[in-house]
């Protein structure tokens, strides 16, 4: 509850997180419900396509006749779920093995870090691309799994260091005197005092994770099917929406919801920053 | 300093080492993978004898495919040692290794031109940010270059294309060059380079400045308030002396570190840039490959751009003992270490985490 009165009081100062808050939440009642409300069906009547916006279609229509606007309500719930899982998994597997290697350390620690280095200095989005299409697959759990394959290298340094610092500290010292068992110590002593930094890591993830999916959609390298973001633009770029003048609409609405969507993540990770981190208050 | 040099050097072969295996393993070993569907491709059109197919398979990717797996792999990663790595199934006449040649210089320079002009406008509006940081100017810069720098780099590429390719045509849509000019090093051919280079650069620019100058900012306004920085004022140096050695050369460490790690994610992000102004870079290539089921030339795009992001990381670590002493000196760092450091003022790395 001290955390709600807090978050409320830096959002009610700051305009920017408030609204990114409010649109996040926006796009997951969209993600949750939307498919429940509106639907995409599968006729197709081509004297109905590229309409301009109308009272029926808010945004327009694409090339085969159907509203806009509903496709990309019924293709937020893709795009969250692999974004959400994937971050999930990020900073599942960054913080278990930063918490352990720094706080065990010893030969562990090292031949885990270096582990870790390589995975930091493999460029992701390639790796992510030659997997997706060797792989080639629409489940979204695997696609996750795909996504954060190196994404979690980053945040397990970053945990690492501070778990190493935490170790010299006092409560550190009683709860090992008290003879604490190993997963006690890192869930229960640890994992609180990185929990902040995670919860930040784990929106930037998401946003990470979106950019890298949409990507793959957009290039056609995961399999086309189904209804999202990145697939729409795919197929308004390959029905040449760049060359018709009337299907900007088309183009650019898929394109806007992305946009609108990090930008409210990186601004609501900020409120949440300084909720977490008082001293970024202050200054 | 030797030891420092020779640990870089060992890691980074180490991880090249493993990457070829990857590549291998992703290949020949995952189920339903490449090579089988190649074989059983073949052996459907009919027309081949079985010494043809194994041949066929032999020149895409280098390996005797009735081999036992480990003489295979043995062969994959002493082929990809040479550099040969197979031919592209699409056209067997050239080698992957001749496609990559060609590619890798346009990638190499978009890349390399976006990220120093990236980096030198973050670090300049950064520094200016964290100078006059409670005035109305910081705020509402701070304000744009958080949106551009969350915006995903291929949809500025877009926006870029449809404005000024296709309502306004200003820029060319694709091609590293006009057809009409000789490549060489004459004026006409100099200047179609860079008019056709100019959209690429200017949309990963666009993305990725942003993330510098946010991180410069974080960097310098923990320094500010540094102790020795006080210290610095007390004792009457000038401001010039107290920006340039004491703030500027600290708040940049971070900055350095972060520009060997932001090299990968710029390679990432050309694979979509480059796609879209279809210019013929590396990772242009390697989508187009994807789209072919293409592999043997996708692996070696692969490759070819973790051994350029490997070699660059090498080049900046080994450039790092030149900002920083203490890397180097393995006595100087001790006491650093000793000295408790700020972690919660990391620097998350530019363009989020997907780096």
């Amino acid at each position: 509850m001290r955390f709600l009165s807090d978050l409320w009081r830096i959002l009610r100062h700051d305009k920017g997180a408030l609204i990114g808050g409010a649109i996040v939440l926006i796009y997951c009642l969209a993600a949750i419900f939307g498919p429940m409300l509106v639907e995409v069906g599968n006729e197709q009547d081509a004297s109905q396509a590229y309409l301009p916006p109308s009272l029926e279609h808010p945004l327009g229509t694409d090339a085969l006749g159907q509203g806009v606007l509903s496709q990309i309500i019924v293709g937020t719930r893709p795009i969250m779920i692999v974004g959400v899982l994937s971050a999930v998994i990020t900073v599942f597997v960054g913080v278990a093995v930063g918490l352990l290697t720094g706080y065990v350390g010893g030969v562990a620690d090292t031949v885990i870090m270096r582990i870790t280095d390589i995975f930091l200095t493999i460029p992701g989005l390639p790796l992510i691309i030659v997997l997706a299409s060797v792989i080639s697959t629409t489940n979204p759990v695997v696609l996750a799994f795909i996504l954060s394959i190196t994404a979690w290298a980053g945040l397990a340094r970053a945990i690492r260091s501070q778990a190493m610092s935490l170790r010299s500290r006092e409560f550190v010292e009683a709860a090992k005197l008290q003879g604490v068992s190993l997963g006690n110590m890192v869930g229960r002593q640890l994992l609180p005092n990185v929990g902040p930094y995670v919860a930040i890591h784990f929106l930037l993830a998401i946003t990470g994770a979106i950019y890298a999916s949409v990507g793959l959609f957009l290039l056609g390298v995961a399999p086309i099917s189904g209804n999202n973001w990145g697939i729409m633009i795919n197929l308004a770029m390959a029905q040449g929406a760049l060359y018709t003048t009337d299907s900007a609409f088309y183009l650019f609405s898929p394109m806007a919801a992305i946009v609108i969507l990090q930008v409210a993540f990186v601004f609501f990770s900020r409120a949440l920053d300084s909720v977490f981190n008082p001293r970024l208050r202050v200054q | 300093m030797v030891s420092y040099v020779l640990k870089r050097l060992a890691m980074s072969l180490l991880i090249i080492y493993i990457v070829i295996s990857l590549s291998f393993f992703m290949i020949r070993l995952m189920p339903g993978n490449p090579m089988a569907a190649l074989e059983s491709q073949l052996r459907m059109q009919g027309g081949l004898s079985e010494v043809e197919i194994q041949q066929r398979i032999n020149a895409v990717y280098s390996v005797t495919p009735d081999a036992p797996v480990w003489e295979q792999y043995v062969q994959y990663v002493w082929g990809a040692v040479r550099g040969d790595l197979g031919r592209p199934i699409t056209n067997p006449g050239t080698t992957v290794v001749a496609v990559i040649a060609e590619a890798l210089p346009w990638t190499i320079m978009v890349v390399a031109v976006s990220l120093i002009i990236s980096f030198v406008i973050g670090i300049a509006v950064g520094a200016m940010m964290a100078a006059f940081q409670s005035s109305r100017w910081s705020q509402s810069v701070t304000f744009v270059v958080s949106f551009l720098s969350a915006i995903p780099s291929y949809l500025v590429a877009i926006a870029l294309l449809y404005v000024l390719t296709s309502v306004y045509q200003v820029f060319p849509s694709g091609g590293a060059y006009g057809v009409d000019v000789t490549p060489g090093l004459n004026g006409p051919y100099v200047i179609s380079v860079l008019y056709h280079a100019v959209l690429p650069i200017a949309a990963s620019v666009i993305t990725s400045f942003g993330g510098w100058a946010l991180g410069m900012k974080g960097s310098a306004v923990s320094v500010l308030g540094a102790e020795y920085v006080r210290a610095a004022e007390a004792r009457g140096l000038s401001d010039r002396r107290i920006t340039q050695s004491y703030v500027g050369r600290n708040s940049m460490l971070p900055m350095v570190t972060q520009l060997a790690l932001s090299v990968g994610f710029m390679f990432g992000g050309s694979v979509f840039i480059e796609t879209y102004f279809q210019y013929p870079g590396i990772g242009f290539y390697m989508i187009q490959s994807v789209g072919q089921r293409d592999y043997s030339l996708m692996m070696g795009c692969f490759l070819l751009i973790t051994v350029s992001v490997i070699i660059t990381n090498l080049l900046v670590d080994l450039l790092y003992p030149l900002v920083d002493p203490r890397i180097a000196n393995p006595a100087a760092r001790a006491r650093a270490a000793d000295q408790p450091t700020d972690t919660d003022q990391e620097v998350l790395p530019a363009g989020g985490s997907m780096a």
